[in-house]
């Protein structure tokens, strides 16, 4: 590791990453292109089209998934960043044990498998006849997003200066001012962090949805259900274009850590 | 007003929400269709069948860890080494898929699989009879490995990448060859990474359904595609909170081998 | 005792970082068998390079590098007679301290009851017996530098070469591991490279110091000898505090500086040559204003603990004295020097 390697070896690494390349994108390329593809058939290219995207805008069900993909992902992620900011200053503020006990809990979500997540949740809807519907994913998605916010936030409060708080007050703040003030700004980046995660996780998000909403399908949704019933073109293109907005989300994530290790 | 307040209300939806849903399970586990207390369906579970069905679960999931493990290390290792000047865009390449919908991925993957998919169309241009790899136990692994391999790789990068040069230097300078360094240093310094790899494959491995649902054609269920029936089409809560509850006692006793195996807890998270 | 026999031979090394950097310039020089030599000089100035190089973790750009005679650059990292102690230990964290110590001795495939005596009497050479089952987290950092060093020390290596090994400790621990370590290398009789930017350290412990600057080595001898007669304005200022002066030389054994005539000892320069002039502070003598060569005010004075340190403004130079004897600050001042202790030195030119 500490001298670059002979060169067979250094072509027999880079053979090897580049199988490993091959192996993870050659189906998303694959189908990436068959979006394109003006013939029905997966076997024959049949000319370069949009069709299958412009079947996406025709086809309501999508249409409608979309929206309550966006819409649930942006209202989760407003819910859980408040929350979970708030939890954290709480949190950091508390006495160890009392602390150590609230960051248990809110681990767990993020230990337990999704599907005993999304079962409990739907146990627990239909027993206080609340049915499985756009509100109760709602909530669903609060209750796995909020921990991200949480532990991106915690990390950004204990790196700072605990006298920060202190000297606030001294200066005549009043406790809910000097939290405005003095800390918000300093956790910010935390904040933002854990707001783009949530969104991220919301938008992904199938297995905890598929449970506690049967009425209302969100876009992954969507694509299992076309998925057991075999393969269908426009799905290629609703997967292209989710594909391409993941990227571009995972982009501005990545700038904004880069951006932290700089500064 | 106390600053630890703050906490307050994400307590309260902690109790609501995260607390209740878990008891819930416990309590439909141990009770029957009219409510009261039963032993009926954890038993049931139990069963011959039932206990195949989790076998071949443990047992894919497994093999799914092993596969990736031997196809992610080298890879995490060949990352890590010097060799390559652009190696932080191939690593962010290999990862990108991991935030990925996983059910995009799988989609992606049953159309090369599939009886008339690019994979035989390509068998067939080579003169050779198509396979037929849609609905066999190989393509639901094949999946899985698909899917899951960025997990293993991210976090053993991470503990090579950060391991300290001058260890390595340490450990040549005391005479260990090249390959002594990497079975005496290198890689027992990176195990709390293979831990955390295995910990993030083998959890959603042992618990999917969707992925043996699409691969397997339905032919070869899964302990999450037997929760997933009672629930959503047998109607059997009963039933299929006993499973859930024995697929978290089981994930609780991983999860705590594993933390046993790296005492010093130092496996590195995804985010 | 320092043998005649050269155990390590560098002859031109150059060292290129990046294309550009030179991180050792031309640099030859001979390491004779048990002797403890130190490489000093500030950060970046090559030092660590040199000893890297010697370890095998570093190539150089050009230039030899011979092992009682032979091609070391032949030679892979592990398969030299040179063990390291790394500046900060790099301790094997997943082993414990005998499993450390043990490392090379495995590697050569001793037998276990050989390995168990030497690294037990290792351990109590470092004075760390009974710690053998020890996690090395959860030792001080002084304790952490002797197992380092009975890692390194226990596979019975021809050179320890010592990259700035004491600089994680504090004052009192490294004072005393100064001691040890000495009298380690006398009692094992092995060679010692030792780096080091701390010029008390190197001339305390060492045979011979190497003082480095910029890629190239200044002044290389026996520690009394650069106290005494550094070379350059650059030794004088990195091995002492001291007052460096821009001078001229009308002839020799007369000097001219601030202003002023002095005699001195030396001689051998071109006639009005400029030269460097050294004059520590301590020997500079404090005396009545009309006993004194020159003539100054006082501008501060602060306590030294043993002496006082006062800057004296002669209007043409402010010069660094130290006393026993505190004078004001405003107050006018005398100041001698003995013709012996003016040092002068040729200028350094860049290049």
């Amino acid at each position: 590791m500490n001298k670059r390697s002979g060169g067979l070896f250094r072509f027999f690494k880079g053979t090897y990453l580049g199988l490993l390349l091959f192996f993870l994108y050659a189906p998303i390329v694959v189908m990436i292109v068959l979006s394109f593809n003006d013939a029905k058939s997966r076997a024959r290219w049949g000319g370069f089209s949009f069709r299958w995207y412009l079947r996406l805008l025709e086809r309501s069900d999508i249409m409608n998934a979309l929206w309550v993909t966006v819409s649930i992902a942006v209202l989760a992620t407003i819910v859980a960043t408040i929350l979970g900011t708030l939890a954290a200053i709480g949190t950091h503020a508390m006495k160890k044990g009392w602390a150590n006990a609230m960051l248990n809990v809110a681990y767990l979500p993020m230990t337990t498998p999704d599907i005993v997540t999304g079962v409990s949740l739907m146990l627990m809807f239909v027993f206080v006849h609340m049915s499985p519907g756009y509100w109760t994913m709602l909530i669903a998605h609060i209750a796995f997003d909020t921990p991200y916010v949480l532990f991106s936030v915690m990390p950004k409060l204990q790196q700072m200066d605990p006298n920060l708080y202190e000297a606030a007050l001294d200066l005549g703040c009043t406790p809910l001012r000097a939290v405005r003030k003095v800390i918000l700004p300093e956790v910010m980046p935390g904040v933002v962090t854990g707001a783009l995660l949530s969104f991220t996780m919301s938008l992904d998000d199938f297995v905890v949805s598929y449970f506690t909403s049967h009425t209302e399908k969100n876009l992954s949704m969507v694509i299992y259900s076309a998925a057991r019933r075999g393969i269908e073109p426009s799905i290629y293109a609703l997967s292209t274009i989710m594909f391409l907005v993941v990227l571009a989300l995972l982009l501005i994530i990545n700038r904004r850590s880069s951006l932290e290790e700089v500064s | 007003m106390k600053r630890s307040w703050f906490a307050g209300p994400y307590a309260l939806w902690m109790i609501l929400f995260t607390i209740a849903p878990l008891l819930f399970v416990v309590y439909y586990a141990f009770t029957n269709t009219q409510g009261a207390f039963s032993m009926a369906s954890f038993l049931k579970a139990f069963d011959g069948q039932y206990l195949t069905i989790l076998w071949r679960s443990l047992y894919l999931a497994f093999l799914c860890t092993v596969l990736c493990f031997i196809v992610g290390y080298p890879a995490a290792y060949f990352l890590a080494s010097k060799d390559f000047s652009r190696s932080q865009t191939l690593l962010v390449l290999i990862l990108l898929p991991m935030w990925m919908n996983f059910l995009l991925r799988t989609y992606a993957m049953m159309s090369i699989l599939e009886d008339n998919g690019l994979l035989n169309q390509f068998l067939k241009n080579l003169g050779l009879n198509p396979i037929s790899i849609l609905g066999t136990q190989g393509a639901v692994l094949l999946g899985m490995v698909y899917n899951y391999v960025p997990f293993m790789i991210l976090p053993i990068h991470t503990s090579l990448k950060k391991m300290d040069v001058r260890v390595i230097e340490a450990a040549q300078d005391l005479g260990a060859s090249p390959v002594n360094v990497f079975r005496r240093v290198v890689f027992p310094l990176s195990i709390p990474g293979v831990i955390s790899g295995v910990t993030m494959v083998f959890m959603p491995a042992v618990t999917t359904f969707a992925i043996s649902r699409l691969l397997g054609s339905g032919m070869f269920l899964l302990y999450g595609d037997l929760i997933e029936k009672q629930f959503l089409e047998l109607n059997n809560w009963n039933f299929g909170s006993s499973l859930s509850m024995i697929m978290m006692v089981l994930i609780i006793i991983s999860i705590g081998l594993l933390n046993k195996a790296d005492p010093k807890k130092e496996g590195s998270g995804v985010l | 005792m320092v043998e005649d026999m050269r155990l390590i031979e560098l002859k031109h090394v150059s060292k290129v970082f990046g294309g550009e950097t030179h991180a050792l310039n031309d640099v030859s020089l001979y390491i004779r068998k048990r002797e403890f030599i130190t490489l000093l000089g500030p950060s970046g100035c090559g030092k660590t390079t040199l000893l890297r190089i010697i370890g095998g973790f570093e190539y150089p750009t050009s230039g030899e590098v011979l092992f009682e005679g032979k091609d070391l650059l032949a030679i892979p990292a592990y398969k030299r007679r040179v063990n390291t102690v790394f500046q900060k230990y790099a301790l094997f964290n997943h082993l414990n301290i005998y499993d450390n110590i043990a490392f090379g001795l495995k590697l050569r495939k001793m037998p276990a009851d050989e390995i168990d005596r030497r690294v037990k009497r290792m351990l109590a050479l470092v004075k760390m017996t009974g710690y053998e089952k020890r996690s090395v987290d959860a030792i001080s950092g002084g304790q952490q530098q002797r197992i380092a060093i009975a890692r390194a020390l226990v596979n019975e290596p021809e050179v320890l070469l010592l990259d700035e090994p004491l600089g994680a400790l504090d004052l009192k621990l490294r004072k005393e591991m100064q001691l040890e370590l000495k009298s380690m290398q006398q009692e094992l009789g092995i060679t010692f490279i030792y780096v080091t930017h701390d010029q008390e350290e190197a001339l305390t412990m060492s045979d011979t110091v190497a003082v480095m600057n910029a890629g190239r080595i200044q002044q290389i001898g026996d520690p009394k000898r650069i106290y005494d007669e550094p070379k350059n304005a650059f030794v004088a200022d990195f091995i002492g505090e001291s007052n460096i002066l821009d001078g001229v030389m009308p002839r020799d054994e007369v000097v001219v500086f601030a202003d002023t005539r002095f005699e001195c000892v030396d001689k051998g320069f071109a006639p009005d040559e400029r030269v460097d002039v050294v004059v520590r502070p301590e020997d500079i003598e404090i005396t009545t204003p009309e006993m004194g060569m020159l003539r100054g005010t006082v501008h501060s004075v602060v306590f030294k603990g043993v002496h006082y340190e006062m800057m004296v403004d002669t209007g043409a130079f402010r010069f660094k004295v130290h006393s026993t004897a505190m004078h004001a600050v405003g107050s006018e001042v005398g100041l001698r020097v003995v013709p012996f202790n003016i040092h002068i030195m040729k200028k350094v030119t860049d290049e």
